[in-house]
């Protein structure tokens, strides 16, 4: 059964999210063949429509200031150099960078991709350290129609 | 191996089999070994000290303290769960049935950390998530350390096996 063919991995590049890449490189040998990689803003100088998706919609990088495309110019460099860990492991890559609501984003992906899976960690780069279970988290695990794989920490 | 040992927590509803052949399939990724728990929470059992119930023959103990009913409610509960755990034996797996009294949350964190557990999967409803239940899986996945596998079942699918 295909059941983790198609994954998506939701990334904020935290130390957590680090340790979900561990899973989704994994779950290869489960069958998995096409990663979904996934990072959303929502803090931009210049409020853009919900789901703008930043890696083709080029024209609007007119209209941000400096300080924003340099702060995407680095978040396209992170996905891709996720991408390629990714290939490096001989699965298949498609990656976005998209501005709206996180969790909401997150899910639409999901149901355009039609991915099996969704794997995330439990927090992020939230400011609390003792959160357990973060607020992108929790409305991924309530909208999701697919099964979530929600990483708690490193496997000793 | 971040697949090697999974809890499977089964509380004899269609919801918690929905689940079993994403467990199953994990073997492929080095799953092991996995443990199939029914959780006795006091509002349904009544107050009992933590125990591993993991035989037929330490349920029927139950009968001096409990009522008749409830000791062959939990004898059938049991089989269910040998039930699935062979399809898993069957497939090369190792398995562990056992029934534990104790809160939802604590005693699966409780019971993972024992155990080495490396991932617990659940099946629930996507009722058991909304506004109106909040707490329940949520506890869960706070209260423990491993990685949790969450797979829905629209309330509608749901019901006894
Ligand atoms: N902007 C994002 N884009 C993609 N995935 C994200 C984003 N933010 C969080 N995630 C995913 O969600 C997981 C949990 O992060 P979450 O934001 O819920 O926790 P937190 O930052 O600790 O808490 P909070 O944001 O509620 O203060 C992360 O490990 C990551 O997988
Ligand atoms: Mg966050």
């Amino acid at each position: 059964m295909p059941l983790f063919k198609k994954t998506l991995y939701s990334t904020d590049f935290s130390p957590l999210a680090e340790v979900a890449l561990d899973y989704v490189k994994k779950l290869k040998e489960a069958g998995e063949e096409e990663v979904v990689v996934v990072h959303v803003v929502d803090d931009l100088s210049v409020e853009l429509p919900d789901g703008t998706d930043l890696l083709k919609e080029e024209d609007v990088y007119k209209i941000l200031p400096e300080v924003d495309q340099e702060y995407l110019i680095n978040l396209i460099e992170k996905l891709n150099a996720v991408k390629e860990i990714l290939e490096d492991e001989g699965l298949k890559v498609k990656i976005y960078l998209k501005y709206g609501n996180i969790p909401k984003q997150i899910v639409s992906v999901a149901d355009e991709e039609k991915v099996r899976l969704i794997v995330m960690g439990a927090h992020g780069k939230g400011l609390l350290s003792e959160i357990l279970l973060g607020s992108v988290s929790t409305d991924v695990i309530r909208e999701a129609k697919c099964p979530v794989l929600i990483v708690k920490r490193r496997e000793e | 191996m971040l697949f090697e040992k999974v809890l499977y927590p089964f509380d004899m509803r269609k919801a918690s089999l929905k689940v079993k052949p994403y467990v199953m399939k994990l073997k492929e990724a080095g799953c092991r070994e996995v443990h199939v728990i029914y959780v006795m929470v006091p509002s349904e059992w009544g107050l009992l000290s933590r125990e591993e119930f993991d035989c037929e023959e330490k349920i029927e103990a139950l009968k001096g303290t409990m009522d008749e009913g409830f000791v062959s409610g939990l004898l059938k509960i049991f089989r269910k769960m040998k039930e699935v755990a062979t399809e898993f034996e069957e497939n090369g797996v190792k398995t562990r049935v056992v029934l534990v009294p104790g809160e939802l949350d604590e005693t699966l964190a409780w019971y993972a950390d024992k155990y080495g557990i490396k991932l617990i999967a659940l099946g629930v409803t996507s009722e058991s998530l909304s506004f109106f239940r909040v707490g329940k899986i949520l506890d869960i996945i706070k209260a423990v350390s491993q990685p949790v596998l969450i797979v829905k079942t629209p309330e509608e699918e749901d019901g006894e096996v």
